[in-house]
């Protein structure tokens, strides 16, 4: 049996697709009966669509006097 | 791409005797363009601008050598593309050790399970709300960790095409990604994540 910290720890690295088959089925089997890391699980989740909602509206522009430094400093 | 300033050889030459006005219409031409390229390469704000201005600096210095042959644009990519690796790597080689690590492993018990149910996202929080969170909890990320956070969440990228991206391997983009995750779940949780639960 798998204990949280592994099963955590191999869905946060992103690992869990490359692992062998055994792993996988181990994992499955500890989120059935693991709220804990189906909170986990979750929480990642939710980490991850938040931070794809804020990049869609992203401040893409630099600073105002940008242009100026940058060619301020090449004159030097 | 948009290219309309070719380096013809009166324009170069202006260039490499460092003429202001050649030197501002180089970087007004293609400096937001490649600030913009350098924020999705996943720098921040701050790095991107400095990233851009070594660009220039590279570009000016090298000047000498370009041939006209190949189009500014291009080959001001061809430098950012280069310094940006250049970074990621001297970012990577520092990263051997996290203290992130420890406070990882401080969340489970003896037996490895977790000592407090990890949690849940607030539904009633708004969404410009979360995203200003996440912004700032993004900017507490080293730049290596926010790269591989940026290729392998937002952009949504396999830990393969990451690593072909970043030069690291997939080991490594685990490792990294582990690591912004759990910055952003502690900062999260910081900000009152969860609270209303």
């Amino acid at each position: 049996m798998m204990t949280c910290k592994e099963v955590s720890t191999l869905i946060s690295t992103g690992g869990f697709s490359d692992a062998p088959l055994t792993r996988r089925l181990g994992v499955r089997l500890h989120l059935l009966m693991c709220r804990h890391c189906r909170a986990f699980r979750r929480q990642l989740e939710a980490v991850a669509r938040s931070a794809r909602a804020a990049a869609a509206v992203h401040e893409t522009e630099p600073s105002r006097d940008f242009e100026s430094k940058i060619a301020a400093s090449l004159k030097r | 791409m948009r290219d309309v300033v070719q380096l013809d050889a009166e324009y170069l030459g202006r260039l490499r005797r460092r003429d202001p006005d050649a030197l501002q219409s180089v970087v007004d031409e293609h400096g937001r363009r490649l600030y913009r390229a350098a924020r999705g390469m996943g720098h921040s704000a701050t790095e991107a601008e400095d990233l851009v201005q070594d660009v220039f600096v590279t570009f000016i210095d090298s000047v000498e050598r370009f041939e006209g042959r190949s189009q500014v644009g291009t080959w001001l990519f061809g430098i950012l593309h280069h310094k940006s690796q250049e970074r990621r790597r001297a970012v990577a080689r520092e990263e051997l050790n996290d203290p992130v690590d420890q406070i990882f492993e401080s969340q489970f018990d003896g037996r490895g399970s977790w000592i407090r149910t990890p949690a849940a996202p607030d539904r009633q929080a708004g969404a410009a709300q979360v995203a200003d969170a996440i912004r700032a909890c993004l900017d507490g990320l080293s730049p290596a960790q926010r790269d591989v956070f940026q290729l392998r969440e937002v952009e949504e990228l396999s830990a393969a095409d990451a690593g072909k991206i970043l030069v690291l391997t997939i080991t490594h983009i685990g490792v990294l990604l582990h690591r912004a995750r759990t910055k952003l779940r502690m900062c999260l949780e910081g900000k009152g994540w969860g609270r209303l639960r």
